[in-house]
């Protein structure tokens, strides 16, 4: 896509999410070309959206589906592990580079070389929030389970500690569970589309997190969740 | 080779075959510079593949101005699948409905093609090892009352092998379509695999996509120069060599006007069907059109 186009997208999402004053995922773009049956509505954040539209444009919806929702012998990037453990396109990047030409697949997994870093990076992206959606959507979905406090602080230990330092108290509220999942799943602070006001895009403390918190949603199953909950709720 | 043969019939029922074939093929709304043109749905990405959206495929194709087509069979067959059903269970269903000779579901489904004039060329079967031989008989009895001149699909060169020996009891062939996997030896990825497919029977027709052609760094205009005779079909995409990606047409390394200008010069009776699986943000029914536009540029 050009740049000018996707800048002129860019300003009609901005204007359809102004006026209408509704969550941008409930609108329709009025733009001729584009697929809103099959990419779906656009989404609230512009960078993200021309990220979307890289993963679409450069073939990958057609195997893995826009909401990775694999079509026949594709890999299912919702569950893949290496999605899971990569951070910022490091392992997503050079595994599209190269392809993967040995496999035991029908049609191996092509290999993107001639496109850009950042375009690679853009797909990688797109890859993690689309996977972030749809675990946030399984998690919340999944039958509440009874939590194990003891094993929730456990995690929390592991997990959470580095940065929590006052441990689970200090995170801790009085929420009802299902407040309280949705909290933990989405930080509320965290979960604003990214400023480019220039003191915000060099608040590293908050990226941090955001990356953290994003990387532990990808990966949570719902036993960990539910016992987390069961540590966090005060008793 | 002649249309005749190409329409699938070697054997006594040819002539009369190939004549019915030629006589559809002048009236045929897809054909253009004398190159038939069809769609391989796939490409209607939105579209899952299922009876219950077989009416908008055929609308669709009407849309893009298609009068022939290249129908998977789970446009046609009905799904057993379900909850509290196992995939087994399932599959035997399948099976055991295939085996049961419903003529008259065929007829049916074949009539809603007729209606809207459009021709199913081929039927798109994954025959496995799951396939016992009556299945696969059936699989080529129900593909001819739906009047398709053969069955397409993407098994190795084993199954080919087991599947020669029955499209010739319905006077169909066996179409083999590459993919490019260069790492397993059974798969079917360049010249040497389908000469070997080839060499299985002479009821056996090369599908070539060139898609996957190119991409395993296979010649398209060489193979098409060698082995036209008995070649049914070609999937027309472009991709990029080594493996790369697919592309809008004319991005790619395959030479797709080449191919199209060689179908047409040497009067070859390939039909050409549209595939794509490049990204696209337009609509499907847009980009096939696109596509197929840009074919009638190249023939013009």
């Amino acid at each position: 896509m050009s740049r000018l186009l996707f800048i002129s997208y860019g300003l009609t999402v901005l204007v359809s999410v102004s006026v209408a004053g509704q969550s941008p995922s409930t609108t329709t773009p009025a733009r001729a070309g584009y697929d809103v049956d099959f990419i779906g509505p656009p989404l609230a954040d512009p960078v993200m959206q021309h990220a979307k539209e890289t993963y679409v444009l450069f073939g990958c919806a057609y195997c893995h589906g826009v909401t990775l929702t694999p079509r026949g012998e594709a890999t299912d990037l919702m569950r893949s592990a290496l999605v899971g453990s990569d951070v910022n396109g490091d392992r997503i990047v050079a595994l599209l580079r190269a392809g993967i030409p040995q496999t035991a697949k029908l049609s191996p997994m092509p290999q993107f070389s001639d496109l850009s870093d950042r375009q690679l990076h853009d797909i990688a992206t797109y890859i993690h929030y689309a996977r972030q959606e749809g675990r946030y959507k399984q998690l919340v979905d999944a039958t509440p389970g009874t939590g194990d406090a003891a094993a929730g602080r456990a995690y929390f230990d592991q997990q959470c500690a580095s940065c929590h330092a006052d441990g689970p108290s200090g995170v801790a509220r009085n929420y009802d569970a299902a407040t309280l999942r949705d909290r933990l799943l989405r930080p509320p602070a965290l979960s604003a589309v990214p400023s480019f006001d220039v003191g915000a895009l060099h608040a590293e403390k908050m990226a941090g997190a955001r990356e953290r918190h994003n990387h532990l949603l990808e990966n949570y199953t719902p036993a960990q969740v539910a016992n987390l909950i069961a540590c966090l709720r005060p008793r | 080779m002649g249309w005749s043969a190409v329409l699938g019939l070697a054997r006594s029922a040819s002539v009369v075959a190939g004549q019915a074939g030629a006589a559809a093929r002048r009236n045929n709304r897809s054909l253009v510079g004398g190159v038939q043109f069809g769609l391989q749905p796939f490409c209607y990405h939105d579209l899952a593949m299922t009876p219950e959206n077989r009416s908008t495929l055929v609308h669709r194709l009407v849309q893009n101005g298609m009068g022939l087509v290249e129908l998977h069979a789970t446009w046609v067959e009905p799904r057993f699948t379900g909850p509290g059903i196992t995939a087994e269970a399932a599959r035997e269903k399948l099976r055991a409905w295939r085996l049961g000779n419903p003529v008259d579901h065929y007829r049916l489904v074949k009539k809603e093609f007729d209606e809207a004039g459009i021709d199913i060329f081929t039927c798109y079967v994954n025959v496995n090892e799951t396939y016992t031989d009556a299945e696969i008989d059936a699989v080529f009895a129900g593909a001819k009352v739906l009047g398709a001149r053969g069955c397409v699909g993407s098994q190795g060169l084993d199954v080919s092998r087991r599947m020669a020996r029955f499209p010739g009891r319905h006077g169909m062939f066996l179409g083999v379509h590459n993919h490019d996997n260069l790492s397993d030896p059974d798969a079917i990825n360049n010249e040497a695999s389908f000469v070997k497919a080839l060499g299985f029977s002479p009821d056996v027709r090369a599908t070539l996509d060139t898609r996957h052609f190119t991409a395993a760094n296979g010649d398209c205009i060489e193979f098409l120069e060698k082995h036209h005779d008995r070649v049914s079909s070609v999937h027309l995409g472009d991709r990029r060599k080594n493996n790369g990606r697919s592309t809008p047409f004319g991005e790619g390394d395959a030479p797709l006007i080449e191919v199209l200008r060689l179908i047409r010069d040497n009067r070859w009776p390939i039909v050409v069907l549209l595939e794509f699986e490049h990204g696209t943000l337009r609509p499907a029914v847009e980009e096939v059109q696109l596509m197929f536009d840009y074919c009638k540029r190249a023939l013009s």
